[in-house]
């Protein structure tokens, strides 16, 4: 009667062991290394965005948060980058160490999304081949899994590559040269920022998106597109017709201040 | 019936309407006017939205 306890905590202590494997890997080739190489770990205020992303991983895996461990970790790792922009050079990372780090952060990502929604099914207590199962998966569900490894090779490729162009195209680092004398290290920081901004976009509405139709059996989804439902049945305009109408007042009030007082 | 055309007519114009904003704010950068870019975009997503919202009601009147 244990046995499905055991294998739980079994097999959340190994996703715990992955999860702070894979992301202390990713704290110390983003933060950690660089900021020993440019010597940057100088000042309580510097010592602690260094120390922030492990923290928040420890409080990730404290509270066992898939929100925390693939949210709010990459992100508390752009804090000590954003603070200091030459973590991120050009200087500091060459297109071998790129590679190296890109690989890890790719396993850090897929490692905690797998490990920690997977759970082993307890064994059953007896079993009974359907006759369908016999024939295989539909074309359906072929096709479907193709589109899935599709989208997943895409969001590998995508912000890898727009990352490499933006840190390692000549043209791009001799324009921003030639613009930002000076500032180099922060304008290329500034713009794999935005690379990664873009990415999460395109991934938000292009990925997401193809993939929100096919949750048919998602319970939340089906709640939410009833209770959509009932809200275009009332004939009533929503909340945010209204917060748009007093957004726009307001700003058209701004206009006239800013143009006549 | 006459709800419905109107709606939709509110929301054609509205939809339409919010591409002069856009406009604007691009003519305000070019100008390198960026607070007052900012304030028309505000207003011109916030006329799509309106647009949008009378839309979703015309569509509620078809039903």
């Amino acid at each position: 009667m244990s046995e499905p306890v055991t294998t739980e905590r079994r097999w959340r202590t190994f996703a715990d062991v992955v999860a702070f494997a894979l992301g202390t890997n990713v704290w110390i080739s983003i933060v950690i290394l660089p900021a020993i190489f440019i010597g940057a770990l100088h000042g309580p205020g510097r010592i602690l965005a260094a120390l922030l992303p492990f923290a928040v991983l420890m409080l990730g895996l404290q509270r066992r948060s898939e929100v925390v461990l693939l949210g709010l970790f990459p992100a508390a790792v752009l804090v000590p980058v954003s603070l200091n922009p030459q973590l991120a050079s050009s200087q500091v990372y060459g297109p071998l160490r790129f590679a190296l780090v890109a690989i890890g952060v790719i396993a850090y990502l897929f490692g905690v999304s797998f490990f920690t929604t997977f759970h082993e099914p307890p064994a059953p207590r007896s079993v009974r081949m359907l006759s369908s199962a016999q024939q295989g998966p539909s074309t359906r569900w072929l096709r479907r899994e193709r589109v899935y490894w599709g989208l997943t090779a895409m969001s590998i490729v995508i912000p890898t590559v727009l990352i490499a162009w933006v840190n390692f195209d000549d043209g791009i680092a001799a324009y921003i040269g030639a613009m930002y004398p000076g500032r180099v290290a922060l304008m290329t920081t500034a713009l794999t920022a935005g690379a990664i901004v873009l990415w999460l976009g395109i991934y938000h509405y292009a990925f997401l998106g193809a993939l929100r139709p096919h949750r048919t059996g998602d319970r939340d989804l089906v709640n939410k597109l009833g209770r959509m439902r009932a809200e275009a049945k009332t004939g009533k305009p929503r909340t945010r017709f209204y917060l748009a109408v007093g957004f726009a007042l307001v700003a058209m009030l701004s206009l006239i201040l800013l143009r006549h007082l | 019936m006459l709800r419905r055309y109107f709606f939709e007519i509110l929301a054609v114009a509205l939809i339409g309407g919010s591409l002069f904003f856009f406009k604007e704010t691009l003519d305000y950068l070019a100008r390198r006017d960026y607070v007052a870019a900012v304030l028309v975009m505000v207003i011109g997503v916030a006329v799509i939205s309106v647009g949008k919202e009378m839309a979703r009601l015309a569509l509620v009147q078809r039903d």
